[in-house]
């Protein structure tokens, strides 16, 4: 890398037009690194799930009654079955919304992804009010193992009251596809405690004992309520993910939409810079070939000048969309978006090309001067 | 002393001068047509983002403008926050449609709509997923109470058989919706008897059948929600008092557009959000593009510019017609970025949950796409005018 302090020279020629130009750059990198970190986001929380885990819904919307959970067992291909329903409402103003979520003995065995231990399990089955809040949402409001914290719901409780206390018990790490946090409440105190709607459930999670069984499995459960008081209809997991996440916006068609747009103007900005720079340089190119440079030597050197502010760009972009990401603001619990190994080696693998690009006419210009036309300023 | 004749004469020799530098500079745009592209193709990028982004945002906001009116009214249990999460017994529906304020039909009924809410799980046609379309039962005033519903297709249903009609934007977004379909519910397969259309609001979206019936196959006793027509916007107030004051009834009562502005913001809001930060980040990066170009503008014409401050020009002038440089060419690239987004989405449909909707680019929009580029086009232009106004006469004209 001998060359590199000729490299660098040509590049702090014009010390504003780099600067700007790897602005440019870093600022198409950050939003390259944010849309496919999100995307990375949604394609974990899909991979993530569970193939034999199916979930039960009311078929037409509304409730399930709670008694379902014994019927679901018995049916041959089932193995577990757990309900969930929550209490939502908000913590001391209406933009701190927050959903409690609840946990008995069944659902901590069909949801193990959540980092509890058995004896915060226990403690949690066995305490009525008590809490296990995940440290994100801990952290923004402060709450400590020990706090009391009330919920204003709009779910009316037995005596009347609309406000939900809970003890935190303990707090645990987060999940990736709850980009929010999270905080856990005992069953029984969900569900008894309502005046409307005791012994309903939102929907059931179901493992079935062979995963490739899943869509049969599901038919059977679907089957076995055909009659009952209220039909379910069933889907695995990955399913009702896909369809939750792709119904609130086409994400893959907007990441990548915009990072088309933004890279095909990234192509320009920089073809651009490095033809004018290139241009304004000729005499000099002409110099190095005439005390000896040879022309696939000048056209590297040309490429590598395009490369490093890509290459700078890129990086200082993706580590600035890893920490953009986290800040987020989003009232909506989706998926952690990821700056994963992957995506940051696609934006690299974008840097060079983009740098090939923009810097193959000008490098090749430079390749083919004629030292003596150039020299004598033709 | 001057005469207001020479202050006019002085604002006119400006006013020359500045077209003059102006259209010099213009007619050297040729010369670096390159560099220029560059300015008009970014802010092409950029405001054709951000108005595509929002057109989405702006068709979900007109659809749900299209269905609230500020003379009806929707009555829910106390607390639910939304539709579903509700339930009135027929006891109240009877209480709600005896109160004071509400607009009787030509035989006296009151004009309100007890309504029953079942999902139905359909295929969008857009990707083949899952998603859950409403199936909206109805009083037998209900088409009183919105009469911007209208029969496009086949046939009303039939009150007491399982019948529906399906919404236009629910036909076009899903699978299997055409007239004489069968749609499977509780109780059997229900027959699609016509299609309607309603002002492009959110009941295009959905299902609509007879309330009571609704209500038996759901084996439930229980409406979701009633909404009336008020006799007049103004008599929300004694209609909602009335309502809270009645010790029989557990209600929330909003003025319809109130509730639809209510359920519709954390969309609306994600999807403004999801604009301006990727419209606020890709227009940084087209705005140091228009530095480096503005500058290099202003340096291809150091001579130039040096002359004319050398002849007397003020340098008023020469910043001016940078910037306008800067302005016209940002502003060419928002009419391509604005004209693209147009064509490419205008009248698009797309599925949010089970709502279908246009994309819709607004003159607004459209507006606020210009006002962004012009933004970054003057901040482009404005230091390098600064320079080109500081340059130094002598020094500059010695310049090679």
């Amino acid at each position: 890398m001998k060359y590199f302090p000729l490299i660098w020279a040509g590049l702090w020629r014009k010390p504003a037009r780099t600067i700007f130009t790897l602005l440019s750059i870093t600022a198409a990198f950050v939003l390259f690194g944010m849309l496919m970190g999100l995307n990375a986001g949604f394609a974990n929380a899909i991979e993530q799930t569970r193939p034999g885990r199916l979930l039960v819904f009311p078929r037409f919307g509304g409730t399930l009654p709670l008694a379902y959970q014994e019927q679901l067992e018995k049916i041959d291909s089932v193995t577990l079955a757990a309900p969930l329903m929550g209490v939502g409402g908000f913590y001391r103003d209406p933009k701190n919304g927050i959903l409690v979520v609840s946990r008995d003995q069944r659902s901590f065995k069909m949801w193990p992804e959540f980092p509890i231990t058995d004896e915060q399990a226990q403690a949690l089955i066995r305490t009525r009010t008590g809490a296990i809040v995940s440290t994100k949402l801990a952290g923004k409001y402060g709450w400590r193992v020990g706090d009391r914290i009330p919920i204003q719901s709009q779910i009316v409780q037995q005596d009347g009251s609309k406000v939900w206390t809970f003890d935190i018990l303990a707090v645990v790490g987060d999940v990736p596809n709850l980009a929010l946090g999270y905080m856990l409440g005992n069953f029984a105190y969900l569900d008894e405690g309502r005046q409307n709607g005791r012994g309903t459930v939102g929907f059931f999670g179901a493992l079935v004992r062979d995963p490739a069984q899943a869509d049969k499995a599901s038919r059977a459960i679907d089957d076995h309520f055909s009659n009952g008081t209220v039909q379910t209809r069933t889907m695995p997991e990955k399913t009702v993910f896909q369809a939750a996440l792709n119904n609130f916006i086409d994400i893959q068609f907007v990441t990548g939409a915009v990072i088309g747009a933004t890279l095909f103007m990234l192509l320009f900005l920089t073809g651009n810079v490095m033809v004018q720079s290139v241009r304004e340089r000729i005499p000099e190119f002409a110099v190095l070939k005439t005390i000896g440079f040879s022309d696939s030597g000048l056209l590297g050197l040309v490429l590598l000048e395009a490369a490093i502010p890509c290459l700078l760009g890129a990086c200082a972009g993706l580590g600035l969309a890893r920490i953009a990401v986290f800040s987020l603001p989003s009232g909506i619990n989706l998926p952690l978006p990821a700056v994963t190994p992957v995506v940051f080696l696609a934006g690299i693998a974008i840097a060079v090309f983009v740098a090939a690009a923009s810097g193959m006419l000008p490098a090749l210009r430079v390749k083919r001067l004629n030292v003596v036309d150039a020299l004598a300023g033709r | 002393m001057r005469s207001p004749d020479d202050r006019a004469t002085d604002t006119m020799s400006a006013l020359n001068q500045l077209g003059a530098v102006t259209l010099m500079g213009l007619r050297n745009i040729p010369n670096r047509l390159g560099a220029s592209l560059v300015v008009v193709i970014s802010m092409a990028c950029v405001v054709g983002v951000l108005v595509s982004i929002l057109s989405m945002s702006s068709g979900f906001m007109r659809t749900m403008a299209n269905t609230g009116r500020s003379d009806r009214a929707i009555i829910l249990s106390q607390g639910a926050l939304y539709e579903f999460a509700s339930a009135l017994s027929r006891d109240s529906a009877r209480t709600i449609g005896d109160a004071d304020g509400i607009r009787k039909t030509g035989d006296g009924k009151p004009i309100v709509s007890a309504e029953a809410l079942a999902f139905v799980a359909v295929t969008k046609k857009s990707d083949g997923l899952d998603a859950f379309v409403a199936l909206r039962g109805v009083s037998p005033e209900g088409f009183a109470l919105r009469p911007e519903i209208k029969l496009t297709d086949g046939r009303m249903f039939n009150p007491g058989a399982h019948e529906l009609i399906v919404g236009r934007a629910a036909q076009s977004g899903f699978e299997g919706f055409t007239v004489g379909s069968v749609v499977s519910l509780p109780d059997g397969d229900w027959t699609v008897t016509g299609a309607f259309e309603s002002n492009s609001n959110a009941h295009e979206s959905e299902l609509i059948a007879d309330s009571a019936t609704v209500l038996s196959a759901m084996r439930a006793n229980a409406f979701k929600s009633m909404t009336v027509m008020l006799d007049s916007p103004e008599s929300f107030d004694r209609f909602k008092g009335a309502l809270t004051s009645n010790p029989t009834l557990a209600v929330d009562v909003s003025r319809e557009t109130e509730f639809l502005a209510t359920q519709s913001k954390p969309l609306n809001d994600f999807l403004e959000v999801t604009a301006y930060v990727v419209g606020g980040i890709m227009g940084m990066g087209a705005m140091f593009g228009a530095l480096n170009t503005m500058y290099s503008a202003v340096s291809s014409r150091t001579i130039e510019i040096a002359t004319l401050r050398a002849i007397g020009f003020g340098s008023g002038a020469v910043v001016i017609s940078v910037l306008v440089e800067a302005l016209l060419l940002a502003v060419a690239g928002a009419v391509i970025g604005a004209g693209a987004a147009w064509i490419a989405f205008n009248g698009n449909l797309h599925t949010v949950g089970g709502l279908v909707f246009t994309l819709t680019v607004t003159p607004a929009l459209v507006g606020l796409g210009f006002a962004f580029a012009c933004a970054l086009g003057l901040i482009g232009g404005l230091f390098p005018a600064i320079r080109a106004a500081r340059l130094p006469i002598s020094t500059a004209l010695r310049a090679t």
